[in-house]
């Protein structure tokens, strides 16, 4: 614990300081936010996959929610960012409450694939319901807001935007921090490192997987918010499993076990995704594979697990 | 105790083999100090997916011209760039893009697409950056309709032009009971209802029309309910992988020899990818390569061969035309303000050796769609490759398309 202080205080500075930063190695500020919305994303994932043991396979059916969940109330309830961040969240979390009690009983791989088939439902619901989702179009015809406080407005350009996206981030990740620290988080990682000897302590497993699954479900649902207004739009792909599987990808290549192991993993994702797309248009996702398969054969425990095994002796 | 973890192991070496590998990955950003900043074009485009050909045959138009334009000493006596991106038809990648172009590479104007809903999605985004954008091959109506933008250009025609060029033909030679099979998005609905409005106003009947999401590889089930309807005409708007995967299920299920077949758009692409035996039906080619008494087509399609070793398509022609649009445009408005170069471009006719066919072809000024020429004809069921397609009739566009105000139309500039 000691030392994780002046990472973390090393974390946060860089965060806060990456508009001014990133444009001297050549990034910038949209692609910032991007990558945080991702690592949120992921965060909230890890939070099933690395510390309570459960391999989900559909976040991205609450961050998609999330995301339309954004945009119907921009278009349909009030022109403000707020609210469309709070509605979007809401969608998400509620989903994953609702939908909690459905795969809760299942493990291993069974939990894996009633998690697609879950996202899958909704995936194909926002393609066929055109009137309501846009369908396979995708819901356009919405903005993100300025930012009214008292007199001022801010309109969430590039900087300003990634700020907003920012602030969410440390209320997303303050979460989770929170909730690995407290009992709770503590009774998840007894589920991941024995689920029978935590069911004889006399833990209801069922009930805390219930309770990650729909804590994730409400943080992706928050990052797929952000994401619909970054891009002022959001379409089913968003929502399909393939999406699902980029959250399980960030989390694995930063390193599942530890809090920042998200935060790692999308930066080298979305980062590599945004530069070898534009060296290799036709087969960008070829050196993607590739990376997650190094990965996966020689780094199980991801690029920070490499880390930290270099910096402590064995 | 020996200590084993400093003995050099096959996995050390293999990690740092990988580590080696993964390096210029790693280092990527390096930007290369240039003398002159060239003038750069982003194009979001399919290469892969059920557009990616179509999309490489747009990107290597645009390409031709670009070694053309940069010949010539470029756009205002800048170099020209196109950085492609694949968009894989997805809406979602198309957005990520765009924004990548614009923020990260500052691109100076915008131009790609094969899907409807793509282009759609790009154009409302260019709207709000402010930023020019030429559509190449997204079709959908509402592009230069009712979501018309000043920042978009449209060169391929709308879906209501396209069903306006075939359907008497289809009519008069096949019957009034059609069924359609629709791609479930913007181009889909749009080109349907065009079709449904026109086989309404001749009076005739529309038995059904089936949905199917846009890469379906499995069309059995639309198949058996149009053969259990018996349309005289069965109209299939797919296209891409699509339409090759629907048409070879047909023609297995005997189909083609029971029903004429009608297409809203062929694509020489999609030709090209069929067996002889599932080369049949009648529709629309936008633009087609064998027009022997026009000197300026011999001349692009011998040069197009040299540089491809391909027949040119459409398509070809689609990116090879946005180009040179994006070049005329900021040569008469001498400048590369979006604003003005919008306003060169609105109303501009396109010179012969550009416009390739047997009318003169230019930007309508109320909705910027480009009033193309549309070849009508057969899908030739004998010819060897590149002999595809036996244009029957050339309608000018103008005669087709709907006016600015019909399609709901109206163009606001910033102030």
């Amino acid at each position: 614990m000691r030392g994780r202080l002046p990472a973390n205080v090393i974390i946060w500075a860089l965060l806060l300081t990456a508009p001014f930063w990133l444009p001297l190695i050549g990034g910038y500020t949209a692609l910032a936010s991007r990558i945080l919305i991702f690592a949120l994303g992921a965060m909230g994932l890890n939070l099933l996959l690395g510390f309570t043991g459960m391999m989900s396979f559909g976040q991205a059916a609450y961050f998609g929610l999330g995301g339309y969940g954004a945009g119907l109330a921009l278009v349909h309830l009030a022109s403000s960012s707020w609210l469309a961040v709070l509605i979007g969240t809401l969608a998400g979390g509620a989903a994953a409450l609702l939908i909690g009690p459905l795969v809760m009983h299942r493990r291993g791989i069974y939990f894996a694939m009633i998690t697609v088939a879950v996202g899958q439902i909704f995936y194909f619901i926002a393609e066929r319901w055109d009137s309501f989702t846009g369908g396979q179009d995708g819901l356009t015809g919405f903005s993100r807001q300025p930012l009214h406080f008292s007199g001022y407005a801010i309109s969430l350009r590039d900087v300003p935007f990634y700020y907003f996206v920012l602030f969410f981030f440390a209320i997303g990740a303050g979460l989770v921090a929170l909730l690995l620290h407290s009992p709770l988080g503590h009774t998840f990682v007894a589920i991941r490192e024995n689920r029978r000897r935590a069911t004889f302590l006399g833990i209801h497993v069922e009930r805390y997987v219930w309770a990650s699954f729909a804590i994730a479900g409400l943080i992706g649902g928050l990052a797929g918010a952000l994401n619909a207004l970054q891009n002022n739009f959001i379409s089913p792909e968003n929502l399909y499993w393939v999406e699902s599987g980029n959250f399980v990808i960030i989390a694995v290549l930063g390193g599942m076990r530890s809090f920042w192991g998200p935060l790692i993993g999308s930066i080298i994702f979305i980062g590599v995704q945004d530069y070898v797309s534009s060296i290799l248009p036709n087969n960008w996702e070829t050196v993607i594979g590739a990376l997650f398969i190094v990965v996966v054969l020689f780094f199980p425990t991801g690029v920070l697990g490499i880390i930290r095994r270099g910096v402590r002796p064995a | 105790m020996s200590k084993p973890s400093k003995i050099l192991t096959r996995r050390t070496i293999l990690r740092a083999g990988a580590a080696a590998a993964a390096l210029p990955i790693a280092a990527p950003f390096i930007v290369e100090a240039r003398g002159e900043t060239p003038v750069k074009i982003g194009f979001i485009d399919p290469f892969s997916g059920t557009y990616g050909v179509l999309g490489g045959y747009e990107l290597n138009g645009a390409r031709m011209a670009l070694a053309e334009i940069n010949k010539k000493g470029g756009i205002l006596g800048r170099p020209v760039e196109i950085i492609p991106e694949d968009d894989a038809a997805d809406v979602g990648k198309a957005t990520v893009k765009f924004h990548k172009l614009v923020e990260k590479d500052k691109v100076n104007f915008i131009s790609g697409s094969v899907s409807s809903a793509v282009s759609l999605a790009l154009s409302h985004a260019a709207n709000l950056k402010g930023i020019l954008f030429v559509d190449t091959g997204g079709h959908v109506d509402s592009v230069t309709g009712q979501h018309c933008h000043w920042t978009t250009f449209k060169i391929c025609s709308d879906t209501w032009m396209l069903a306006n060029a075939i359907s008497k033909t289809l009519i008069s030679k096949f019957g009034k009971r059609w069924y359609i099979s629709t791609p479930d998005y913007a181009w889909g609905h749009f080109l349907e209802a065009g079709f449904a409005a026109l086989l309404k106003q001749n009076g005739g009947t529309l038995l059904g029309n089936a949905l199917m999401p846009l890469g379906s590889t499995d069309f059995s089930s639309v198949l058996i309910k149009v053969q259990a309807a018996k349309p005289e005409v069965f109209i299939v708007l797919q296209g891409g992988d699509d339409f090759v995967d629907l048409m070879k299920q047909a023609t297995q299920f005997g189909m083609t020899k029971k029903m004429a077949f009608g297409y809203g758009l062929v694509e020489f692409e999609n030709l090209a990818a069929l067996p002889e035996a599932a080369r049949v039906g009648w529709g629309v080619m936008e633009w087609w390569w064998d027009q022997p008494k026009n000197p300026h087509v011999t001349a692009f399609v011998a040069k197009y061969r040299k540089l491809y070793a391909k027949t040119p398509s459409a398509r070809s022609w689609f990116g090879y035309v946005a180009m040179h649009t994006i070049a005329m445009g900021a040569a008469k408005a001498k400048s590369l303000n979006s604003i003005k170069v919008a306003h060169a471009i609105e109303g501009m006719e396109l010179p012969p050796e550009l416009a390739l066919g047997p009318y003169p072809i230019s930007y309508r000024a109320g909705d910027h769609q480009m009033l193309l020429t549309e070849f009508v004809g057969e899908v030739s069921s004998t010819g060897k490759y590149p002999y595809l397609f036996d244009v029957k009739e050339t309608i000018p566009g103008a005669k087709l398309a709907k006016s600015p105000a019909a399609k709901g139309c109206k163009l606001t500039y910033p102030a």
